[in-house]
């Protein structure tokens, strides 16, 4: 509740023009927000990217945003819709990669890299629904309107993602 | 599962949150805070809401918010017309309409009937031509004046602001002319090829034949620099960097660039497959070329200038035969003509981002796909 009242605070000073109300709300979202975009993507530059765009998108709407809602869902359903957004560009032109020719030489496995590989196995859109349920804590109602798909179609991704997940792990 | 999502680790996190806080406190300080009432009226705060909706879409950041809404559906999703271009400057487009002006913000003018053009220095006129006429015009379409001569083709227009020269090519040669139309002379005598000027004075053009790459001072006559080009190849293109200090020679089999180091052939990737067009960015650092083969055509870029294969990044593949590329002014965008598509595609020059414009003949009424002549400096 109190945490409710300090980020509509934060809102309303950043709609004042505060910076230090900006980094409160920036440093509280950011890392979900990067890390949702990045398993999505599974692509760094890219999750920067959409993160970035996604703050500043919220920067340019700030003035019309209304403080009655919480600003947290409604930064990382703009998240999470670009990143799958980016993720079917890719997908539709996977002949399109940027290209390096250097090849990078083979890193060692990072912490969490079989999640990590397991979850690279799944369609975007499987891999948004995993995401927004368990690192941005929507429920599937509000996966299905952010997504503004069918409840059913939520739970039926939500249920074949975690399978596919359960027999990788 | 949470925990499991929770615990891995995302490479670069720390830096890339430090970054983006720069650009936004920047973004933050730029931008002007609406005074905000508290009791307004519901018609009132919807008409206003509406009104906010235009006004953002219409102000250049909103005008930002909506194309990045759309540069990420990539080109399966191509904007049906061309609502604007992606950075400063303005095209040149020549259709079977004629030679079109186009404006940052989309909009276009048709200048006339002519087949080629370029623009002036400094983007304050244009230099065309048509069958049997060489023709400068202001960019609103007027005339100042014309030449005629035969088989007019490759007008191209040097200089500063207030002495500058054109050359073009016709039935007799390489030819020079003042930007005032007059002083019309042939500088070489039967030349077919390539010509590009150096940017600013003196007036130094460099023409690329098939078998010679020629740099030359056009008022004394006085040839500054030549070298046999091996192997002999039709050129495509030549071009100078901003600066003066690199010239790109382009031809079907070879991509080099000249400075005073002396000449860097640059190779084109893998498979080495004809090369259907090249340019050179402004700032001389980067190339980008399209290489054409009978399935699949590609857009690379060499962002470095060095002349090794691994210096070639693929930014863009697709099916059927690309036509030319171009550089934005600022070096930071390219756009493809991508004909068996009908579409344009400007690809950011880190290849990040694309949007591509869809029904390209039809907006420009022609019946043959549309060739970017030249996209230069913002007026």
């Amino acid at each position: 509740m109190r945490a409710g009242r300090d980020e509509r605070a934060h809102v309303r000073g950043a709609q004042r023009g505060s910076v230090s109300d900006l980094e409160a709300l920036f440093r509280t979202h950011w890392p979900r927000a990067y890390r949702a975009a990045y398993l999505v993507t599974h692509d760094a530059a890219a999750a920067e990217d959409i993160a970035q765009e996604s703050f500043l998108a919220a920067i340019r709407a700030l003035d019309s945003f209304d403080r009655r809602r919480p600003f947290g869902p409604w930064l990382h359903r703009i998240v999470v819709n670009r990143a799958i957004d980016w993720s079917r560009a890719r997908r539709l032109r996977s002949e399109v990669e940027l290209v390096d020719s250097i090849p990078a030489a083979n890193p060692a496995a990072p912490p969490g890299g079989d999640t990590l590989a397991a979850l690279a196995r799944l369609s975007p859109e499987h891999r948004a629904v995993v995401v927004m349920r368990y690192v941005l804590e929507f429920t599937p109602g509000e996966i299905a309107e952010a997504l503004d798909l069918p409840r059913g179609t939520i739970n039926s991704r939500l249920r074949r993602g975690l399978d596919a997940l359960g027999c990788e792990l | 599962m949470r925990l499991e999502l929770e615990s891995i680790e995302i490479p670069g996190e720390h830096d890339s949150r430090e970054r983006t806080w720069r650009v936004l406190e920047s973004a933050f300080a730029e931008r002007q805070p609406v005074p905000r009432a508290s009791h307004w009226p519901r018609v009132g705060a919807i008409a206003v809401a509406v009104a906010a909706l235009f006004a953002a879409a219409l102000s250049p950041p909103g005008r930002a918010v909506l194309d990045e809404v759309r540069e990420v559906v990539g080109v399966e999703r191509a904007q049906p017309a061309l609502f604007s271009l992606p950075t400063q400057g303005r095209l040149l487009v020549a259709s079977n309409a004629g030679i079109w002006v186009v404006q940052e913000d989309g909009s276009k003018r048709l200048l006339g009937n002519y087949r080629e053009a370029s623009w002036s220095p400094f983007g304050r006129f244009v230099v065309a031509a048509k069958q049997n006429e060489l023709a400068t015009l202001e960019p609103d379409g007027d005339v100042r004046w014309t030449l005629s001569r035969p088989d007019v083709r490759s007008p191209r227009w040097s200089g500063t602001e207030t002495d500058t020269r054109i050359a073009y090519v016709d039935r007799t040669g390489l030819r020079i002319v003042a930007g005032d139309g007059t002083d019309d002379r042939l500088l070489v005598p039967g030349f077919r090829g390539a010509l590009a000027w150096k940017p600013g004075r003196p007036f130094t053009l460099a023409y690329a034949s098939t078998s010679h790459v020629v740099v030359r001072d056009v008022d004394s006559g006085r040839v500054l620099w030549r070298a046999a080009r091996h192997p002999a190849s039709a050129t495509i293109r030549a071009e100078w960097s901003a600066s003066g200090k690199r010239l790109l020679v382009v031809s079907a089999s070879s991509l080099v660039v000249y400075d005073a180091r002396g000449s860097t052939p640059l190779n084109s990737g893998p498979g080495m497959e004809p090369i259907e067009s090249a340019a050179l960015a402004s700032t001389g650092r980067a190339v980008a070329f399209v290489q054409a083969a009978k399935q699949l055509s590609s857009l690379w870029t060499i962002p470095r200038i060095r002349p090794d294969a691994n210096a070639a990044r693929r930014l863009f593949s697709g099916s059927g035969r690309f036509g030319q590329v171009a550089w934005a002014p600022d070096a930071e965008w390219l756009v493809l003509s991508w004909p068996a598509a009908d579409q344009w595609v400007f690809v950011r020059a880190d290849g990040k981002r694309i949007r591509a414009i869809s029904n390209v003949s039809e907006q420009f009424r022609s019946r043959t796909f549309p060739r970017v002549e030249d996209w230069c400096c913002a007026p």
